[in-house]
């Protein structure tokens, strides 16, 4: 129901579907705050492949930007998988309400 | 304006001033790269939330540019994530089939559908169902922080 309902949306509304996935994961299935961040970053390899082959037919992608975009994104991945239990669950429940609470506001404007 | 001559005597010259702004548009892609990427590894998005808005608003892109862009970061960065988090077997890998497997239909079926169904509506819908979870979530931290008080206290 989870993967439908972030799969479903990410498509309608050009989302990705970790906003939805992760208090699924947390509020319904269970799951800790880890292992919903890590679960869900799984998952979005496999959606986020296939929503990239859509786009990159149509010749939108600007490869190069995302390329330097991703020196970065590559170092901070790193960095937050190693260090994620490190950080105070309430920390992370805390960071996603706010994430939520902006992506929220995006939505309805 | 600030221009310096190059030294060959051929009188180009070169732009530092263009020069330095594309200096600093790359440290900032850069610094947004790490930044959403540690993000996305810690709480779990992909991290279009934050590329894309910015792609648009900053270096000035178009809103389907962006979000194709910011797909072509989100793989490889939740690759980088998922490969460390399952290293220490923090992925639950039978969630991961579901989401993922329902995930990418829903997607197809989503964009087909999107064409025929109101977006407005749908958006602040969604706008909704997500300050809802916003707050539960937010609760969630304020329990978990209450629970580990007493420790702190000690």
């Amino acid at each position: 129901m989870v993967g439908a309902a972030a799969g479903f949306l990410s498509g309608l509304l050009g989302i990705g579907g970790g906003v939805i996935v992760v208090p699924g994961l947390v509020l319904r299935v269970g799951l800790s705050q880890y292992s919903a961040a890590a679960t869900s970053v799984a998952t979005i390899v496999a959606t986020s492949a296939a929503g990239l082959y859509a786009f990159s037919g149509n010749g939108v992608v600007n490869w190069s930007t995302a390329g330097v975009v991703f020196v970065g994104a590559a170092v901070g991945a790193y960095l937050g998988a190693r260090l994620i239990d490190r950080v105070p669950e309430q920390w992370l429940a805390g960071t996603m309400a706010t994430v939520m609470a902006i992506a929220s506001i995006r939505m309805w404007f | 304006m600030a221009c310096r001559h190059n030294g060959n005597g051929d009188g180009h010259c070169i732009d530092t001033d263009v020069v330095l702004v594309e200096i600093a548009d790359i440290i900032g892609l850069i610094v947004l790269g790490f930044i959403t990427g540690s993000l996305s590894a810690t709480l779990g998005i992909g991290g279009g939330i934050i590329f894309v808005p910015v792609l648009v608003f900053v270096f000035g892109f178009g809103q389907l540019e962006a979000q194709g862009t910011s797909l072509a970061i989100i793989l490889p960065t939740a690759f980088v994530a998922a490969f460390i988090h399952n290293r220490a077997g923090r992925v639950v890998w039978k969630v991961v089939l579901v989401t993922a497997g329902v995930g990418v239909l829903a997607a197809v079926a989503g964009a087909n559908l999107a064409i025929r169904m109101d977006e407005v509506i749908l958006r602040k819908a969604f706008a909704i169902v997500l300050a809802l979870l916003a707050i539960r979530m937010a609760r969630r931290a304020v329990a978990l922080r209450n629970a580990s008080a007493p420790l702190d206290g000690s």
